[in-house]
């Protein structure tokens, strides 16, 4: 088997474990069924990645969070300004509407989502491949969504030109709310992920 | 005369629902923290009964605090809230001394029953 | 006449084109090159990402695109090989270079200005509107039938440059 298809597998395996754990945090979080519209794993290229993105300018909440330990990856959550207020809402259990303006406290319940949602992709690590990783505090953010993707792709993007991305969206069915989720392995972290789903033959 | 708790959490959304949870049921909040330095200068401070205590912050992270905490008073009360889920976090903060262990998202009740046992009530 | 094309540069990309068409793009502590001829209403749009080509890495192996020593020459040869457009033909605005994460040290924004501004010197093309810095994002769209950008900085009313 030769080491790209290895690589998928192994990828597309963590990536639907750790979106599906995430998406079931996500809905104990804010109470309310949050359903995975859309769960890949894929090779881009870091112009074409973010030239999409750029495409459909609009102004989000993210929250970046590096995760560190093992398998470093860089992680990323996002929501639009009312989607943002609505979340804030769910989590504090107010009634949809109460937050009416994008203020600390909508923000710091975008950065939790964003804490919790990394933390439970460092959980999945730690329980199903015994591997030790957890995330580093979070960074809030409230830009153009092309700025913040631009941004949280820097670092891997600097000596790569294809980038390996985990992407997911989850949709909060009650109050139709789309928010978006994104993992990077960084640098050396796919050898690592080859390794430990096919410990026999991976790992060079 | 109620407990007095110290609420450490770098959420600021986090430290209102637990205080929320906690003065809901009798509780008297008597302090808030942002991160591990905090949590440290606050409990000197302050002296609570209880402290709920965040892992993952900026400057001091939960454990180091917790560590700090303990040796300042052996006998301090600390619960750590956090997304952590993870038996070698748990252990370890366990070992160190925490008395109990949340993880995040968490329900109500059991934010109270931790600190209700940690503060020895029925 | 051809439809206008709406051209959306991504990172380490390039992009060029002729009226009616516009270049688009946002930025934080990338910047965006913009040259056009007036003359002829051609233009193109560098997104670099960095300053230099790291030591360790040879140009042939690198997105040229990416850094400011080989994007800028990169950016005036496809111009140059699509139009027959020459450096002395050409002006250019640049935007970007934010510092948009408080807790990254180094500020890559401003190290970008810096080398951008001595390659354009070095071609010996004149910057006619640098707007740049900020800790906020930029949304600039290039409009190649009169060189202006439409330009709005996040937070801020849009301006035309």
């Amino acid at each position: 088997m030769s080491d790209k298809v290895k690589l998928s597998r192994a990828v597309e395996l963590i990536s639907k474990l750790s979106i599906d754990k995430a998406s079931q945090v996500f809905s104990k979080l804010i109470k309310s069924g949050a359903r995975i519209e859309l769960e890949k794993a894929y090779v881009a290229d870091i112009s074409e990645a973010t030239a999409k993105i750029a495409a459909d300018n609009n102004e989000v909440v993210g929250v970046y969070v590096d995760i560190v330990g093992d398998i470093p990856l860089k992680f990323l959550f996002y929501v639009d300004v009312p989607g943002s207020l609505v979340l804030s809402d769910l989590i504090m259990r107010r009634a949809v509407g109460t937050t009416k303006q994008l203020d600390e406290l909508a923000k710091s319940a975008v950065q939790e989502i964003g804490n919790i949602l990394a933390s439970a992709v460092s959980n999945v690590f730690a329980a199903d491949f015994q591997v030790s990783i957890k995330p580093t505090p979070p960074i809030v953010v409230h830009d153009y969504l092309g700025t913040v993707f631009e941004e949280y792709l820097m670092e891997v993007a600097v000596d790569k030109d294809e980038i390996m991305i985990i992407e997911s969206t989850f949709f909060v069915v009650k109050d139709n709310i789309k928010s978006f989720m994104f993992i990077l392995p960084v640098h050396g972290s796919e050898k690592i992920l080859n390794y430990i789903v096919d410990p026999a033959g991976g790992g060079k | 005369m109620a407990k007095r708790i110290l609420v450490v959490d770098d959420a600021p959304i986090i430290r209102l629902m637990v205080k929320d949870i906690l003065q809901y049921n009798g509780y008297e909040v008597c302090g808030e923290g942002a991160n591990g330095k905090e949590a440290v200068e606050k409990y000197k401070e302050l002296k609570p009964d209880l402290v709920t205590l965040d892992i993952i912050m900026p400057e001091m992270d939960g454990i180091e605090a917790l560590k700090e905490i303990l040796a300042y008073d052996s006998a301090a009360r600390v619960v750590m809230v956090t997304a952590i889920d993870q038996r070698e976090s748990l252990i370890k903060a366990i070992r160190i001394g925490a008395t109990d262990y949340i993880v995040k998202p968490f329900e109500n009740e059991r934010v109270i029953s931790a600190v209700k046992k940690a503060l020895s009530e029925s | 006449m051809d439809a206008a094309k709406d051209l959306v540069v991504g990172i380490a990309d390039i992009k060029v084109g002729k009226s009616p068409d516009s270049i688009r793009t946002s930025l934080g502590s990338c910047i965006a090159v913009c040259l056009y001829d007036s003359e002829r209403k051609i233009g193109g749009m560098l997104h670099l990402m960095l300053a230099h080509v790291p030591a360790d890495v040879s140009d042939e192996n690198v997105k040229k695109a990416k850094f400011a020593d080989t994007g800028i020459p990169e950016l005036i040869r496809q111009l140059n090989r699509t139009y027959g457009v020459k450096p002395s033909d050409v002006t250019a605005k640049i935007f970007g270079g934010a510092k948009v994460l408080k807790n990254v040290m180094h500020n890559i924004g401003y190290d970008n200005e810096v080398a951008v501004r001595e390659i354009l010197k070095q071609n010996g093309i004149r910057i006619m509107v640098a707007r740049t810095g900020g800790d906020k994002g930029y949304n600039i769209r290039f409009e190649l039938e009169n060189g202006k950008v439409k330009c709005q900085v996040f937070g801020e009313e849009p301006k035309e440059y």
